[in-house]
């Protein structure tokens, strides 16, 4: 499949429509899309061939089809300040960012190099020092950067590599070069989003992806894990693949998705600090089994946060110890903690010289002129010229030195110039200035229109473990909002997936992995962290029980206008159920006080306009976080299925009320399809996941709900007496979800011992407290545990009462042994909830500093 | 001021109780006292209790001996205790404050310049997580900055100026209060005096770490008793090109001869807290901190 034409010719209407498309540029910017001549350049030029007019006419609909994606695969960007609030969905634009081959070639070498630069600089500074005592290193820029964290000096890690992924934010100045503006070295954020944007853009534009012989991604990927693999330190006689796990802030962190993703694509456990614990100067994953060998750390957490014993006391995210056992050499950290120092913009100017020194080389890939204020003959020389300059802070904000944003000196009144000249003269070591580079335009697609918005490349290099560097091809374009001259996700920007051309055939390499060696397999049995089987485990019970309420709700509200009227065990019932499943508040009037009143407020919880927690949308909304926790682990179609669900329930319930009011026939409108949605995610939870030990727990969790809401509901019914009523006996058999069995068996017969026999005793219906109880011992039997755990009894099959006995009445009607029974089998299942939290979740208590 | 050496007995006991129990303890202590020229350890001793299942003693970025142990046995109680025998042999002359260049030449060696000569010292005239560079500092008793004026010659000074302008109270801080907090109330404890003139000196681009260590508990005869004797004490050293890092102690308004045991220098507390730690459970903690500096020989006032 040798191709090496890359323009392709264009058809003069579809050049002539896509002129007409597209928007100027900013004057003075360089344009990603055109040539100074007016003409497409060459990527563009061969993109449009292949879309003809027929796709320029449809990239409106391809738009709403990729914001659907988005949305559908809950791709999202958190804003700190959202915490707690909704989760805001990725943005990710239409059209990608085209290099051509020869282009890559010299940002890839360029980007090698640095890569290689930063890493010996590094090597350097926790070593030897020697580029401080030749003065090609103020000390200012390391003892003075609180990136340089003292707690590591000397700690060389295995094979003196403390680098392994390096992030750089390129630009290309109006005559087109390419200048490196800003590198990431601590925990370069982007690789899932890249993943994610590929996925989404190449399968939007299959002809002109295949065509433009766009490289893959997944070698770097890969090469990622051989070089932790390879890195990682073993024990004497340790075999197989490293342990290798992704440190993830957790959910609240802005880019917690892509976390998420990465882990899963990369089949390494996604953990928080919590999951992991230093014991012997080794690091260990908390899981269902034990504490197990953790080789090697992936880090999304920034150095600081990474071990209060010796970092910033105040973090709870981080792992205490963590920095004891790095300088034992006991487990790897990529990339290594203390690199901070390096994201300086202040250092900019000092690595030309430095690469001389090191490499013997000049910069391939040259950094913006930068200088440092500290260096006074450096700031007497541009301190009078600060209006075409950018001003940025040399240190990243610490609570005893505040950071600031960068300042752009041609957007500032000259009075506003000195006073910053002022700032700078107070504490120059703080202070570096920066040319301003006017950005690249790169061509969106919004609101019809291509429109050029200013752009910034994010590209990567990758350490292979051996002293060579290989740029990932591809990366991820950050694009500006309307007339910013910054580009900034966290203040609404977008993003382009970056479509590296090669000449040569394009790497077919897939993540798929490698042949297995049966050491792999061995040791291949699903690592359940502690902290994924604890959400697993309620997103079980909130499954059940967002199932159970708005079955319970749905039957309440059907019953509650005619035929309860009058019946007053059945109201009293009805009253008590809906308190204990929170569908209203404890304190409402009971239906038997005030039908209207009762009535209004159960509407109220259900359009979500009443003021108590709980009801049918907590229990949704529950749900969809616990699941949003387990994102690696849930399959995109599953996750879709449960935002689809709470989706679809907002969407019915808005529609239902768009008049103002929700009335009884709508709200049973909106709960019969949330019904229908719940049973699918039923469906997938039962079918679609592996059925390892987090499955095991999320299925003891659902059954626990369920013996503990059936057993109750049933007690319930018994005791008022609602049961000996039609009404009341449809009532269990709905909330037994068994109406369908019964009638088949008994037709419209209202026969006691037939619904006990049912419900309780019969091991063919899945609901019957019998065989929910069979499960829930099987399961647990299945679980890691002690013999002695659980403490508390679940009755074996000879120690369950007999039907004879269930059915023996204190007097007309009183079930009184049924209700004993009832009563205690849900005394039981909560009881064995707090035995399981204790025993299997409680690693995830937090740490606290102490001093003397 | 008497002259010669002094051979000194250190106990320092660190007794914490936890209302509640604690399941894992990590803790660092910087309780080894410095090995150098002028002060020698003769023997040291480290026990804690309950014992840790893992202990280990490393240098740390400073030159410090620092401990760092996991306590993985449930325990409520907590016992660090250090013993150290030390000789204290200072130099036989004292120190000449006139015999130092001038500050302003002292500040602008710790400048950098391109290629220039490297100066390992200027790690301390930057801001560190406890002091930073203040306006406060910057003119606070500006009248001694003379122009000219032979740096340790200054440096006395506003050892004295710091001694005589804040106020020992103790209670009046803790280990949260901030510098400009101190700079405020201009009160406060040995750490404070040391924290605020290192804030002064590194303001002014002058070389100043931080020191922990011991004031003998009972003053040789005929000397006044030292404020902060009753535990672990904090004090400065300034670093001069003739004569090295020389100490000052602004709590007492003295240079220290024969009446202080360093522990550990660092640039500010936060680098050398005798003892730091992260535990899991716990609730309320309660603190019992006793020290005692002797000379060899004397009656032990060993503590709790």
């Amino acid at each position: 499949m040798a191709q090496t034409h890359f323009s392709f010719d264009l058809p003069d209407d579809v050049a002539a429509l896509v002129a007409a498309l597209a928007l100027p540029a900013r004057a003075g910017h360089y344009d990603l899309l055109r040539s100074p001549d007016g003409g497409l350049r060459d990527g563009w030029r061969s993109f449009f061939a292949q879309l003809g007019v027929a796709g320029v006419h449809d990239l409106e609909r391809r738009a709403e089809v990729l914001a659907r994606h988005i949305r559908e695969d809950g791709v999202t960007y958190n804003v700190y300040t959202d915490e707690g609030g909704p989760q805001r969905p990725w943005s990710l634009d239409l059209l990608p960012t085209l290099i051509g081959p020869q282009e890559w070639a010299g940002v890839e070498a360029g980007v090698v190099q640095r890569a290689s630069l930063l890493a010996k600089i590094m090597g350097d500074v926790y070593g030897e020092q020697r580029l401080l005592r030749a003065g090609l290193l103020p000390p200012a820029l390391v003892f003075g950067n609180p990136g340089y964290l003292r707690p590591l000096v000397g700690a060389q890690p295995a094979e003196g590599l403390l680098l392994h992924i390096v992030g750089f934010d390129l630009a290309r100045a109006p005559d087109g070069r390419w200048w490196v503006v800003a590198q990431r070295t601590q925990a370069p954020s982007g690789l899932g989003y890249v993943l994610q944007n590929r996925l989404i853009v190449s399968r939007l534009f299959p002809e002109a992806f295949r065509e433009l012989n766009v490289q893959r991604l997944a070698s770097a990927y890969r090469r990622l894990l051989d070089t932790l693999d390879r890195m990682s330190p073993r024990d004497d006689g340790e075999r197989g693949a490293a342990r290798i796990v992704l440190l993830t802030p957790g959910p609240y962190n802005e880019t917690y998705f892509e976390h998420a993703y990465l882990a899963r694509y990369l089949g390494i456990p996604l953990v928080e600090g919590g999951d992991l614990a230093v014991r012997d100067e080794r690091v260990y994953l908390k899981t269902l089994y034990g504490l197990e060998r953790v080789h090697a750390i992936l880090r999304r957490l920034d150095d600081d946060f990474c071990d209060p014993l010796e970092l910033r006391a105040d973090s709870t995210l981080g792992v205490p110890g963590l920095l004891q056992a790095i300088r034992a050499g006991q487990v790897l950290v990529a990339n290594a903690l203390g690199s901070g120092f390096l994201e300086s913009p202040a250092i900019h100017g000092f690595l030309p010289a430095i690469a001389q020194h090191l490499q013997g080389s000049e910069l391939l890939l040259p950094s913006l002129n930068t200088w440092w204020c500290g260096e006074s003959a450096a700031y007497a020389a541009v301190a009078d010229r600060l209006h075409d300059k950018v001003v940025k802070p040399t240190y990243a904000a610490t609570p005893s030195r505040p950071s600031f944003d960068t300042q752009i000196g041609a957007t500032m009144s000259e009075a506003a110039r000195r006073v910053l000249r002022e700032r700078i003269a107070a504490d120059p070591d703080a202070y570096a200035v920066q040319d301003y580079l006017p950005l690249p335009q790169t061509p969106t697609w919004g609101t019809g229109r291509l429109q050029p918005r200013a752009a910034m490349l994010r590209v990567y290099a990758i350490s292979d473990g051996a002293g060579g560097w290989h740029a990932l091809p591809g990366g991820m374009t950050r694009v500006a909002g309307r007339e910013q001259m910054i580009v900034s996700m966290q203040r609404g920007g977008s993003s382009q997936d970056i479509w590296v051309q090669t000449e040569g055939p394009v790497d077919q390499y897939s993540m798929l992995p490698e042949a297995l060696r049966p050491e792999d397999i061995e040791g291949r049995r699903r690592v359940v962290s502690s902290r994924s089987a604890e959400n697993l485990y309620w997103m079980g019970r909130y499954a059940e029980r967002a199932e159970f309420s708005a079955r319970l709700l749905r039957a309440v509200l059907a019953l509650l206008p005619d035929e309860a009227r009058g019946a007053a065990p059945l109201l009293e019932a009805l009253g008590q159920l809906s308190v204990a499943y929170r569908l209203v508040p404890p304190g409402t009037p009971s239906p038997a006080q005030s039908l209207a009143v009762f009535e209004r407020t159960l509407i109220a919880g259900l359009a979500g306009t009443g003021e108590h927690e709980g009801g049918v949308e907590f229990n949704l909304e529950s749900l969809l976080r616990t699941a949003g926790q387990l994102r690696e682990r849930l399959s995109g179609d599953h996750w879709r299925l449960l935002v689809g669900s709470v989706d679809s329930f907002r969407e019915t319930r808005r529609r239902a009320q768009a008049d103002g009011v929700l009335s009884v026939d709508e709200a049973l409108t909106v709960l019969r399809e949330l019904s229908v949605h719940l049973h699918a995610v039923t469906g997938a939870q039962t079918d679609h996941m592996t059925h390892d030990d987090g499955w095991r727990l999320m299925t003891i969790g659902r059954q626990i709900e369920r013996l503990a809401s059936q057993a109750h509901a049933l007690a319930v019914l018994f005791t008022t007496g609602a049961v000996q009523r039609d009404e009341g006996f449809d009532l269990l058999l709905v909330l037994f979800d068994s109406t369908i069995t019964y009638r088949s068996l008994y037709q419209r017969a209202l026969e006691m011992p037939a619904v006990i026999d049912l419900l309780v005793q019969e091991q063919t219906n899945p609901r019957a407290l019998a065989r929910v109880v069979h499960v829930l011992r099987r399961e647990l039997d299945r679980l890691p545990r002690d013999p002695s755990f659980p403490a508390v009894r679940l009755p074996a099959p000879g120690e369950w009462p007999s039907l004879a006995q269930l059915c023996a009445q204190e007097g007309e009607g009183h079930f009184a042994a049924l209700v004993d029974f009832a009563d205690s089998l849900a005394g039981i299942a909560y009881t064995l909830s707090d035995e399981i939290v204790a025993r299997y979740f409680s690693h995830a208590a937090g740490f606290r500093a102490v001093n003397a | 001021m008497s002259t010669g050496s002094l051979v000194v007995d250190v106990h320092h006991r660190t007794r914490t109780h936890y209302a509640a129990r604690v399941d894992v303890a990590y803790h660092i202590a910087h309780l080894s006292p410095v090995h150098d020229a002028t002060q020698q350890v003769l023997g040291h001793g480290l026990n804690i209790d309950p014992l840790p299942a893992r202990r280990h003693a490393q240098r740390d970025a400073f030159g410090n001996l620092r401990t760092s142990f996991t306590i993985d046995a449930p325990h409520d109680e907590f016992v660090v205790d250090a013993r150290s025998r030390v000789l204290l042999a200072p130099a036989t002359a004292p120190v000449d404050a006139g015999n130092s260049p001038p500050w302003e030449q002292v500040a602008e060696s710790m400048r950098y310049v391109y290629g220039g000569r490297y100066e390992p010292v200027s790690e301390f005239v930057f801001a560190s997580p406890l002091v930073p560079l203040l306006p406060q500092g910057r003119s606070y008793a500006g009248e001694l900055f003379v122009p000219g004026r032979p740096w340790l010659d200054l440096a006395f000074d506003l050892m004295h100026a710091v001694h005589g302008d804040l106020q020992y109270v103790p209670g009046a801080t803790d280990v949260h209060t901030s510098l400009e907090a101190v700079f405020a109330q201009r009160r406060g404890v040995c750490q404070d005096y040391a924290h605020l003139m290192i804030g002064v000196l590194r303001a002014h681009g002058l070389p100043a770490r931080y020191v922990s260590g011991y004031l003998l508990t009972r003053p040789a005869p005929g000397q006044p008793r030292l404020l902060g004797a009753d535990a672990s004490h904090a004090w400065v050293q300034v670093w001069c090109p003739v004569q090295g890092w020389v100490d000052l102690d602004p709590t007492n308004d003295r240079v220290p001869h024969l009446s202080h045991v360093r522990l550990a220098v660092g640039r500010d507390y936060s680098d050398v807290p005798p003892l730091r730690g992260v535990i899991r459970g716990g609730g309320e903690h309660r603190l019992e901190v006793a020290v005692s500096v002797i000379p060899e020989g004397e009656s032990d006032v060993s503590p709790g």
